[in-house]
């Protein structure tokens, strides 16, 4: 029912038009000897107009041939058939093609300045959410070791140092996933292909974070070819990655991360255990920051997910989360589109 | 005695960090603001080591940094903003040793200093055997020894490794190791690169995807780092 409603949602601009074009033939019907043929052709533009204003081509495309159908057989001599015997009348056809094709094509600039519009809106949401919440944290830190800097003990004022070079570690990487998003979200970003090693983009994923004990990861790779794919971004997808799984994971368990080579894909598999799952949420975990229908819930991590899914779709590949053993269980298909030849 | 370090950077906040550093670290330095006062700075104090902002005021610092090259042959460390992987690989290709990236840290800045100036003391002697950590490479007899088990190499990882020895804690870009490791022409195979160095990883680290001596620069080279005093 909820797919049916949604695809009704969608073409129900075509229906609109589709009624007017009813209602104005009903009109040129009955007033068909006061009206001019000309006056008739120009209403015929209206259902197209509504159509074109969507931005679809091929949409607009159907909705002028229909128009054309409708005027040639009721209206244009021979009436009740589809020749026109007048070259005058192809000429008004193609205007109607010029003028359903100039407004599509405004409207689909209209409709990427509207997107960018919003996805700018969400980028300051988080600027002003996310890069504060560290910042707080280092300004508070800041302020208490210069006040009473005698009272503080050493234990302590390292504890706060900590968390000072914590916050600002996290602050560094939510700048780099910004700027990453809005280079990734105008569509038309060039990779940058050449041959990666997983196992190498793990190790550099990893130096990215401090990590105290070596035993809460288990890393399992296969014997792997090289990756034809973007290096940087690639990286940038494990980090994002690492950094979820690190975030959300309960305390004194282990993060599986498990690399398989598939033949023709490779599958990405990160699991972490976590203390409250919402299979609701997990669903379009990936594009909690592009939503902007709940934009309470957006967050650092919810920019960082969704920039893993345009990575991997640049990649034609697939991400999803599923529940799994009190916990959650991302998997990534990447497929692989060459093979690297060695010596 | 203490060693020189010359700063070249215009930013007064990065240069006031870097110079603090220097004090509390027991270096002693020397500071421009621009390409020509660097030059002139550089010929009349004659530093140890060099520190260079590729954005200066008055040029560009690879032009700075291939007009030292010329001559001389001391360690030149570059500071670029993260997202300049061209402009570091071009200023590695012209000669710079070592990069870092801002916002760095005080300890990164410290540790990458030193061990330039270390490699810049041995550098001048003609090396048959680097010794690493318990790694060995013998050029003559071409033995390769870890923690005292000789290792199998093949002949390309073995000179793999001795070009990585022979400029350990220097970052090299992918474009330099092809080139000196496989040959002019190759430089863009980076697939053979990949290979053989995620198999030389296998034969001499302990955690291959944790690596020890083999570091990644991502997006620009590998650094080969080596700790001893």
């Amino acid at each position: 029912m909820k797919s049916f409603l949604a695809k009704y949602k969608k073409i129900n601009y075509l229906l609109k038009a589709l009624g007017i074009l009813i209602v104005i033939t009903i009109v040129s019907h009955l007033f068909r000897d006061h009206l001019d043929i000309i006056n008739i052709a120009l209403i015929h533009i209206i259902p197209v107009v509504v159509v074109a204003i969507h931005g679809k081509m091929k949409a607009t495309f159907f909705m002028i041939f229909l128009s054309i159908l409708f005027l040639s057989f009721l209206y244009i001599p021979p009436l009740y058939s589809f020749s026109v015997h007048n070259e005058l009348y192809i000429w008004s056809f193609m205007i109607f093609a010029i003028v359903g094709w100039i407004i599509t094509i405004q409207a689909k600039n209209l409709n990427t300045q509207r997107k960018q519009n919003e996805l700018r809106e969400s980028l300051l949401h988080i600027v002003s959410h996310d890069l504060r919440t560290p910042l707080s944290t280092i300004h508070g830190s800041i302020n208490l070791i210069l006040s009473d800097e005698k009272d503080l003990d050493k234990k302590r004022r390292d504890n706060l140092l900590e968390d000072i070079n914590y916050a600002s570690i996290r602050m560094e990487r939510l700048i780099t996933n910004i700027l990453d998003s809005t280079r990734l979200s105008s569509g038309d970003i060039d990779l940058k292909l050449e041959w990666c090693d997983f196992e190498d983009i793990i190790g550099v994923a990893l130096d990215e974070f401090q990590i105290q004990d070596d035993e809460k990861l288990v890393i399992n790779i296969d014997e792997l070819s090289l990756y034809w794919g973007d290096n940087a971004l690639l990286t940038q997808l494990i980090i994002n990655l690492f950094d979820n799984a690190f975030k959300y994971s309960k305390e004194d368990t282990k993060i599986v991360v498990d690399i398989v080579n598939k033949n023709n894909y490779l599958l990405i598999k990160i699991f972490n255990q976590s203390e409250y799952i919402d299979e609701e949420k997990l669903k379009n975990i990936f594009d909690k920051f592009y939503r902007l229908e709940d934009t309470n819930d957006i967050s650092g991590s919810g920019i960082g997910l969704a920039i893993c899914k345009s990575i991997v779709k640049l990649h034609g590949g697939e991400i999803r989360a599923l529940p799994q053993n009190e916990g959650i269980l991302i998997e990534i298909e990447l497929p692989i589109i060459k093979r690297a030849k060695l010596i | 005695m203490k060693h020189t370090i010359h700063i070249i950077e215009d930013d007064s906040s990065v240069k006031k960090l870097l110079e603090i550093t220097f004090k509390e670290y027991d270096f002693s330095f020397i500071s421009s603001e621009n390409k020509r006062n660097a030059l002139v700075m550089f010929l009349s104090h004659n530093p140890d080591l060099l520190i260079v902002d590729l954005g200066l005021p008055d040029g560009d610092g690879k032009d700075l940094i291939k007009q030292i090259r010329d001559v001389s042959k001391v360690p030149i460390i570059v500071l670029s903003a993260r997202h300049d992987e061209k402009e570091i690989i071009a200023a590695l290709d012209v000669g710079a040793d070592d990069y870092i990236t801002k916002p760095f840290s005080v300890n990164e800045v410290v540790a990458r200093i030193k061990a330039n100036l270390r490699r810049n003391s041995i550098d001048d002697s003609i090396e048959n055997r680097f010794v690493c950590e318990g790694l060995e490479l013998d050029v003559n007899t071409r033995d390769v020894v870890l923690k005292g088990k000789l290792l199998k190499l093949t002949p390309i990882e073995f000179d793999l490794l001795k070009y990585f020895m022979s400029n350990a804690n220097k970052t090299l870009t992918h474009k330099q190791i092809l080139e000196e490791v496989w040959g002019v022409g190759y430089q863009n195979e980076m697939q053979y690169l990949r290979t053989y160095v995620n198999a030389l990883r296998k034969k001499i680290e302990t955690n291959s995807t944790r690596p020890n001596y083999i570091k990644t620069e991502s997006g620009i080279g590998y650094r080969f780092t080596c700790n001893i005093k």
